[in-house]
């Protein structure tokens, strides 16, 4: 097998971070609730972001519009140079090739091999004609295969996802988007599935392979202790206002509460392992 | 993917605002050139023998059975165009003069499908009920579960048509066919609700003194009743198109007189007949649906507020 | 509500309007007819055994036949009537309207309608079992699919997956024990529907069931509707264990 490279190394090494940014970007959903209220913030590429509030701040809701999951109401959305906001059909689904997403529940198809699962990352990059018939191209396996062994998975590429346990899901689920070859990771509490040492585990994995091929990273977090150890920037979410924005290493406690609305409490933290 | 495509692709992304827009594919092409490069050692790809012996075992049968039905296959490129011709008889222009008589026998149907549905809720109710565990002596449970099997294992339509042949191809003689056809199904469904039912007030009503037919109708019935009526309803349902069927060897309704009319190849009527019966079907399988969501629904709501 | 029932009862028993005239009397009459027959099912004559053997296969040939193609038919059908592998309302509701008219003919009618437009045969039955599979296969398995949960769907839309893909990929494997369910199901019915086919002229053990009918042999009637039970059954059992392995 061969691996399409210019640079011999990993492949993913080719993919540029993108710049993130959101003007003035308010989300009304259909039953009126108000998920964001004019929020407005640019990334730069290859920066480490956390988003962080307690649950119903708009954190997914701010997360989603960023490819277009969740389409705004009102406001811009750019990611790379390119209008969000305004994609359809074709366009969208190639500009969502280029952001790679993983999920608090995972999201993965428990009956489908982990490497089947995987490839779904190559859908963007794929001809459907070929997935219709089944016909994986070697390149995209490859790619697959890469993404599974830098997140120390490769010995379960055929193993059923199902039987897999909460955090060796969640890394078939970065691998997954690892095969994108992304220039975007968004991350949508993507440990708050998982036990405590296990988190860590999955944070590291995500942070490493991420800064490794120097991804602009987007991670929806509500500890407070994960966003400072594993991010450079924190972005506060309060009833879907911006309320915080500075470096996370520097966020004090009372920064927190004022960002949660109330005082800090255990369940704020995950505490070390 | 080619500059070109990139290009295309490009232009279906409206631009921002005031910012030039770069492609998306623009990434990629950096990415393709060939170079060999370290493969992961992968681990060896479990065995799938046994699926596919399956697979062809079941491609085999498949295949025999098809070359069993004795089709003349070369005829069967006609088919497709007979069957339109067919179709354009029967809908391009259905003969609606005989419409009141297809009501009148629909009528029919339905009565017939209605006392059969009726005949065979009252016979189902309290033999499913002796039948489920815990009610009746358990050599009466076994005996009843095995007569109903047997019910079920014959197909309706042939229970049906040796006793029509038996009482008398009237309209009556159907709707008691269809009521006894049904014992089968709709007892097991009986016996199977009431063991499902929750424990809780018979054993209340056990323990307050009382005796297997006083927990049927305190205890059972009332967690019950409401499943049943699903079921009764359910049981209409199927009658419906089972009395269409029956009229067609001979036991009267819009069934009879849809088999005539197909003998007399009055495709027009035919047509107009055919559409009749699906409108029926659909328009009481609408209604009966609407009812039984509410009956459950209902069900549901009292089970709330029993649990407050 | 008791009253309307009342009322809908009674009018079902008005012969003017078409309802069922209830005549005990003419079952009495009837049944003292009948007793003889009753008497004769009861006696089945085994030696008429091995004509049915020819016959019983082509039901079964039938029925297989049948299940398979509706089988390989009810996968895009069902994939385009479900709302997580079709969005689009237009074309979901047009498949499930085709769907539920052709679950409102009954198996038999089409039979009947089947055989005047392609001739007496096997091919009407086949036609018939294939039409009546794919209403039951879709419309049970489009609706397990409804309520199902599909939180991979998110994730392919996500990586740019075009609906296709996502369904291909994702969907349909992960819908597999519910289409293979309903496919058992299916054959169940069909060996059960295809016993009576032939009472249509569709082929089968049903058209020797109704020669036989006809011909007041009713010891020979008996033994076919011994040995329809008996293939029922078996076809049960077999599919059971079957659904049992492929959970």
């Amino acid at each position: 097998m061969t691996i399409q490279s210019t640079t011999g190394g990993a492949a993913a090494e080719t993919a540029a971070p993108w710049a993130l940014s959101l003007t003035d970007v308010s989300v009304t959903y259909p039953n009126g609730t108000r998920a964001l209220k004019n929020v407005s913030v640019h990334i730069e590429p290859g920066e480490i972001v956390s988003i962080v509030g307690l649950s119903g701040s708009g954190k997914s809701t701010l997360i989603r519009t960023i490819n277009g999951l969740v389409p705004v109401t009102s406001g811009w959305v750019t990611a790379g140079g390119h209008d969000v906001t305004r994609a359809r059909g074709r366009a969208l689904r190639e500009l969502r090739g280029h952001v790679g997403m993983i999920f608090q529940g995972f999201n993965l198809a428990d009956r489908v091999s982990v490497l089947d699962n995987v490839l779904v990352g190559r859908f963007a990059h794929t001809p459907t004609i070929r997935t219709v018939l089944g016909l994986n191209r070697a390149a995209d396996r490859e790619l697959a295969l890469r993404a599974l062994d830098s997140v120390g998975m490769l010995e379960k590429v055929w193993t059923r996802a199902g039987a897999l346990s909460g955090g060796q899901k969640q890394r078939v689920a970065i691998a997954r988007a690892l095969s994108q070859e992304p220039s975007v990771m968004l991350a949508d509490e993507p440990v708050a599935s998982l036990d405590p040492p296990t988190a860590h585990a999955v944070m590291n994995d995500l942070a490493r392979t991420s800064s490794e091929r120097g991804l602009t990273v987007l991670i929806n977090i509500h500890l407070m202790d994960l966003a400072r150890q594993y991010t450079q920037r924190m972005i506060g979410l309060r009833d879907g206002e911006l309320v915080y924005d500075g470096p996370a290493a520097e966020a004090t406690d009372a920064d927190f509460e004022q960002i949660y609305g109330r005082p800090i409490q255990g369940r704020d933290r995950l505490g070390s392992v | 993917m080619s500059r070109r495509e990139v290009a295309q692709r490009h232009g279906e992304v409206a631009p921002g605002p005031d910012e030039p827009v770069p492609s998306p594919g623009a990434v990629e092409q950096t990415t393709v050139t060939s170079t060999p490069a370290s493969t992961p050692a992968l681990p060896p790809k479990p065995s799938r023998v046994t699926a596919t012996l399956a697979a062809v075992a079941t491609g085999a049968v498949v295949l025999a059975a098809t070359a069993g039905l004795n089709i003349s296959w070369t005829e069967l490129g006609d088919v497709p165009g007979r069957v339109v011709e067919y179709l354009l008889l029967m809908f391009a222009d259905p003969n609606w003069e005989k419409l009141p008589r297809a009501l009148f026998e629909t009528w029919r149907s339905i009565s017939m499908a209605w006392l059969g549905a009726i005949g065979c809720v009252v016979v189902s109710i309290p033999l499913g009920m002796l039948a489920a565990s815990g009610m009746g002596p358990a050599w009466l449970r076994v005996g009843l579960r095995a007569i109903f099997a047997v019910i079920r294992a014959v197909p309706e339509v042939i229970i049906a048509l040796v006793l029509l042949t038996v009482t008398g191809l009237t309209p009556f003689t159907g709707a008691l066919a269809l009521g006894i056809a049904g014992i089968g199904t709709q007892s097991k469904w009986v016996y199977e609700a009431v063991e499902s039912a929750p424990t809780g007030a018979t054993e209340a009503v056990r323990a307050a003194g009382g005796s297997t037919a006083e927990i049927a109708r305190w205890a059972i019935w009332p967690a019950v009743a409401p499943v049943l009526m699903s079921f009764a309803l359910y049981r209409c349902e199927i009658n419906i198109r089972t009395s269409a069927v029956l009229g067609l060897v001979g036991a009267g309704g819009i069934g009879s007189m849809l088999s005539n009319y197909t003998n007399y190849r009055e495709w027009d009527t035919v047509g107009m007949l055919l559409i009749v019966v699906v409108v029926i079907t659909m328009v009481f399988d609408l209604i009966s649906g609407s009812i039984r969501r509410r009956i459950m629904e209902g069900a549901r709501v009292r089970d709330v507020d029993r649990t407050r | 509500m008791v009253v309307a029932l009342c009322a809908f009862t009674a009018l079902t028993c008005w012969p003017a309007i078409g309802g069922v005239e209830i005549d005990l009397a003419g079952l009495v009459r009837n049944w003292s007819n009948g007793a003889d027959k009753i008497a004769q099912l009861l006696r089945p004559d085994l030696t008429f055994l091995p004509r049915t053997v020819a016959p019983m296969l082509e039901t079964l040939a039938m029925a297989v036949a049948g299940a398979a193609f509706a089988a390989i038919i009810s996968i895009p059908l069902t994939l385009a009537a479900a709302r997580p592998s079709n969005p689009n309302p237009l074309t979901r509701q047009l498949v499930r309207f085709c769907i539920n008219v052709n679950r409102a003919v009954p198996d038999l009618v089409f039979a009947t309608v089947l055989v005047a437009m392609v001739g007496v045969g096997t091919l009407p039955g086949f036609l018939t079992l294939f039409l009546f599979d794919l209403g039951v296969v879709v419309k049970l398995v489009s609706e397990a699919v409804d309520s199902a949960d599909h939180p991979y769907l998110e994730a392919g839309t996500a990586a740019g997956g075009t609906q296709a893909q996502i369904n291909r990929a994702t969907v349909l494997p992960q819908s597999w024990p519910l289409f293979a369910n309903q496919w058992l199901y299916s054959l169940e019915l069909n060996v059960r529907i295809s016993a009576i086919l032939g009472i249509v002229g569709a082929g089968g053990i049903g058209r020797l069931l109704d020669e036989r009918r006809g011909f007041f042999a009713y010891d020979d009637v008996s033994v076919i509707i011994l040995e329809i039970l008996v293939v029922v059954v078996v076809i049960e059992v077999i599919s059971n264990a079957l659904r049992r392995r492929l959970r």
